[in-house]
């Protein structure tokens, strides 16, 4: 049972520093400047998915990203981890895009990347966090997916039973392929690219596609087809707190007094 | 409105308070959609809670959540039933089905809304879904463009709905969409629900507790995590952390705090070594004492704390720890 | 000229460096404690394809050269300098092999060195002198077909950990490079020397006596023993003490960095007084160019110069490379105060770490003379 896997990824803004990311009031878009770019984290378990199940089954990983021309480099990590091709979606109509453009953009690039028999997606970006394209491509795909999944137990071939985390316990679902499935940290540990996968990376190939090169419905991507629309930001209420004075050993013991005037300890 | 195994998750009535509120100032209906088996007595509870009309697509093969089949009916609904605004709870099945709703409908949805209100925009009243921003404090406002307006919300974030015991009716979704959605989806058998399990919590779960101790990534440079489980045990509280503490491994998922994670409101929120990005502190700003220790003096997180100590980590903890030690 | 690093280079440090920081940084202060040699971490280097990465293919290796066996070096003694201390004197016989041995001899030995399953030690030094490698003692004298080795090798790295290694032995007036197996009759590891840094990687003392070694293990060309291992030390050697330096000053200036932004006195983070400033400045200064100039000798090695045009320059990469590593270090720990000295903030064990590159791959003395005997010619 061969299986050609896709995963889709994205670049995001590299956790570590989002302290130093800011909201532009003026532009209203997010300011990274500076700030490097790394793998969305819990995208990586969805390539180790991705490659456990390659090494149990055999098949086929390719990797997808929507995104600006550096997203190339997302790809260049994810080959040199082990995926057999990638495709980069790179057009400037494709940004601006909301969730519902994404995964129809992604959608369209899917459905030009040939017979596919499993989309593994991480289960939220860590800029973002709406968790919504990876079902919403389902949806496009007309494929079923599940989301928040912690295990994956293939049946037979083309059918898998995907264990979703609830809010306190689980959900146990039997998909038949084609589907998606998007997986949680908790699911496996990603390996770390190694130097022979480094070297194998520079014979793959990473297909970059524009607009032409994938049938698109121009109302359908990017601005025009995002249906919600970001308006100016707000400050949210403060507190009216104070900040301890002192020596720290001052500062702490007045903290500590501060908590129990205000009832936090008893 | 969710319910699992025959219980209405706690998320519906939050939903239902700002339904209410939301009603009022529309002067529109509310309504709410079960989808199921033998929901009868849940729907006679909405009603509790100001419903006037309480949707039920009732069908023993409905019992268990299934996708597909959810999917498809509450799509066919919505777009019968033309409603101006629909809400969700952002729980694992309300997100993914609001998701794929969404993409069926080919409408707007925003995610895990801190806020929600009605404003006037272009001439014409809007709902306003207001989500963190990123840091200083700042939140960001979106409509969607398209009908009806659909909008997530974290579990915990919002108050539970005040009683208002209305005369509902219920409504029974037609028997026979019901029949054609299962029939087609028969037809593929793309997907099927085998079980929900709910499982007991190894330990108190975060929203239970009445102290929490949150550590966040500017413990890295200064030592490690181990100050804020140190304080957690003197305390008696529970411990959590941010989403990077949690991309590093510090803590699992079920720990951290944020828009992404758990919305917590305990007695007393202590934060250790996190700037205060949005997506963090919207997680906490329910709490009823917030104190916060960071050595940036600019920090956001010194904006909704009640109470702040600016200094050197590694200086500051060790002498906390002492401090709570000796007070305990 | 292209001055930048390759994407392969920036990918092979991306992943050395969160190799190092999941696997090493978790265990340093423990595996310096108890002093064993890790053999499960350089099994799992050999997974990630860095014990061979100077090595073609078809032996096991990656073939990515020099320059890739520097970052990943430096990148791995940013946080644990004893492993990079393992590449430095395990690559030596390892390389001699890989460009001196037959055809039958790589395929034996370099697919399991590669693979981190096996360690190879080289021996040159004796009480004469390591500066002095033309005045060693130990011979091997061919009888039938076989060379009986007598002799004794002192400060020879991994020895105790090793499967093999090769030896340099004078036959007549000439030397030879001798591979021998551990466990032949007559060849014994006799002491462990107590050093001050690289806790994990053993240095110890051979003796030889009467020890029958095949004929066939003669590694590259007889009488040519001394060019090989001078060679060898050279390309090998020097540069894994550049990459070591390198990342023991990093890794002692990224400590002394984030602590100087969180620490604070009179009121102010320290990172804020222009004494402090200016001791980081030195500090960022000078492991640019030290790192500049040993990637450039090591870049030269890939574009295949040989020894006698870019042997100074090599030179030159050790020498600042264990200055660096020595100046650094101090003042790390000078500028963490009280937290310096202790063992939990990882600079004492990097400045013990840092001591040993004197000696090692020749004294900063001997690249002198190397590097003068250049400009003088």
């Amino acid at each position: 049972m061969a299986l050609n896997i896709i995963v889709c990824i994205k670049q995001v803004p590299d956790p570590e520093h989002y302290s130093k990311v800011t909201l532009d009031p003026v532009t209203k878009t997010i300011r990274r400047e500076g700030i490097p770019a790394v793998i969305n984290p819990v995208d990586k378990n969805a390539l180790e998915e991705g490659f456990s199940i390659r090494d149990s089954y055999s098949g086929k990983i390719a990797v997808l990203t929507m995104g600006p021309p550096q997203a190339r480099r997302a790809l260049e990590e994810a080959l040199a981890m082990g995926a057999d091709e990638a495709v980069l979606l790179c057009d400037r109509a494709f940004a601006e895009a909301d969730t519902l453009a994404t995964a129809y953009s992604l959608a369209c690039a899917v459905r030009t990347m040939g017979h596919f028999d499993l989309i593994l997606c991480g289960n939220e970006t860590a800029d973002s966090g709406t968790s919504q394209v990876g079902p919403q491509l389902a949806q496009f795909l007309g494929i079923s997916c599940v989301s928040n999944v912690k295990e994956i137990t293939f049946e037979e071939e083309m059918s898998l039973v995907a264990k979703q985390s609830l809010e306190g316990g689980y959900m146990k679902v039997r998909l038949r392929l084609p589907a998606l499935i998007t997986v949680r940290k908790e699911i496996n540990k990603p390996r770390l690219a190694t130097a022979f996968g480094i070297i194998e990376a520079a014979e793959k190939e990473i297909k970059e596609w524009c607009c032409k090169d994938v049938e698109v419905d121009s109302n359908c991507i990017g601005s025009a087809g995002s249906p919600t629309k970001v308006l100016e930001p707000i400050e949210l209420p403060r507190r009216k707190g104070e900040i301890m004075t002192g020596s720290p050993e001052e500062a702490v013991k007045k903290a500590i007094e501060k908590v129990r005037e205000l009832g936090g300890l008893t | 409105m969710e319910q699992r195994r025959g219980r209405l998750l706690p998320v519906c009535f939050e939903l239902l308070g700002k339904g209410q509120e939301l009603c009022q100032n529309l002067g529109a209906e509310l309504a709410a959609v079960l989808v199921g088996n033998e929901l009868g007595e849940l729907a006679s509870e909405l009603m509790d809670y100001g419903c006037q009309k309480v949707y039920l697509a009732e069908d023993p093969r409905l019992s268990l959540y299934q996708g597909d089949l959810y999917t498809d009916l509450l799509s066919q609904f919505i777009g019968e039933n033309k409603p101006e605004i629909v809400l969700w709870g952002a729980t694992t099945t309300g997100t993914e089905l609001s998701a794929r709703v969404a993409a069926r409908l080919n409408i707007g949805l925003t995610a895990h809304c801190i806020d929600l209100h009605i404003e006037d925009i272009d001439g014409e009243p809007r709902l306003v879904q207001v989500v963190p921003g990123w840091s200083g404090n700042l939140a960001v406002k979106i409509i969607s463009r398209t009908t009806p307006q659909m909008a997530t919300v974290k579990p915990g974030l919002m108050s539970k709905a005040p009683q208002m015991k209305v005369e509902g009716e219920i409504i029974l979704v037609a028997a026979d969409l019901i029949e054609s959605v299962i029939a087609s989806e028969a037809k593929q058998s793309r997907a099927e629900t085998i079980e929900v399990v709910e499982e007991e919590a190894e330990e108190m779960p975060l929203e239970k507790a009445e102290i929490v101790v949150s550590g966040g990534w500017g413990l890295n440079a200064a030592g490690g995590f181990a100050p804020v489980e140190e304080i957690a045990r003197i305390l008696g509280g529970a411990v959590a952390g941010t989403r990077p503490v949690f991309d590093k491994g510090w803590i699992p998922e079920s720990r951290m705090i944020g828009i992404s994670g758990k919305i917590v409101s305990p007695r007393l929120f202590i934060s250790l070594g996190a700037s205060g990005a949005t997506q963090y502190t919207t997680g906490f700003t329910g709490s009823q004492v917030i104190l916060a220790v960071d050595q940036n003096p600019n920090a956001a997180i010194f904006e909704i704390a009640d109470i702040g100590i600016v200094g050197n980590l590694q200086t500051v903890l060790p002498l906390l720890i002492k401090e709570l030690k000796g007070a305990a | 000229m292209d001055f930048n690093l390759t994407r392969q280079h920036e990918m092979l440090r991306d992943t050395v460096h969160q190799f190092a920081d999941s696997e090493l940084a978790p265990r340093a202060l423990e595996l310096d404690e108890k002093g064993d040699f890790p053999f499960d971490i350089v099994k799992k280097c050999g997974e990630m394809g860095l014990v061979g990465i100077m090595t073609p293919k078809e032996y096991g290796g990656t073939d990515m050269g020099h320059l890739a066996r520097m970052i990943a070096i430096e990148e791995i003694s940013r946080v644990y300098p004893p492993l990079g201390f393992f590449f430095q004197t395990g690559h030596l016989g390892h390389w001699s092999v890989q460009t001196y041995g037959t055809e039958e001899q790589k395929k034996k030995y370099l697919p399991s060195l590669c693979k981190g399953e096996k360690i190879m030690f080289d021996a040159i030094t004796e009480a004469s002198g390591g500066s002095d490698p033309a005045a060693a003692q130990t011979t091997a004298k061919l009888e039938g077909d076989e060379f009986v080795v007598n002799g004794r090798k002192v400060f020879i790295t991994l020895p105790g950990a090793a499967d093999f290694g090769c030896i340099l032995a004078r036959m007549d007036d000439k030397f030879s490079e001798i591979l021998v197996e551990k466990g032949t009759p007559g060849f014994e590891v006799v002491r462990r020397e107590k050093i001050a840094g690289f806790r994990t990687t053993p240095v110890n003392e051979l003796v030889f006596t009467n020890c029958h070694v095949p004929k066939s293990n003669l590694l590259g060309q007889e009488g040519r023993g001394l060019a090989i291992a001078l060679t060898t030390v050279a390309v090998i050697g020097r540069t894994g003490v550049a990459g070591i330096g390198l990342g023991i000053a990093r890794g002692c200036y990224e400590a002394a960095l984030n602590f100087a932004k969180e620490r604070k006195l009179y009121g102010k983070s320290i990172s804020e007084l222009q004494a402090i400033q200016f001791a980081l400045v030195d500090m960022n200064v000078e492991i640019e160019a030290t790192r500049w100039l040993s990637y450039y000798a090591a870049w030269q090695i890939d574009q295949g110069k040989g020894l006698r045009e870019i042997g100074a320059d090599i030179a030159r990469a050790k020498l600042l490379g264990c200055d660096l590593a020595n100046r650094v270090a101090p003042e790390a720990v000078q500028l963490m105060g009280g937290y310096g000295v202790t063992a939990e903030y990882h600079v004492t064990r990097r400045l013990n770490d840092a001591l040993q590159l004197f000696p090692a791959a020749g004294t900063q003395e001997i690249m002198k003379l190397t590097i003068g005997r250049s400009i003088l010619a």
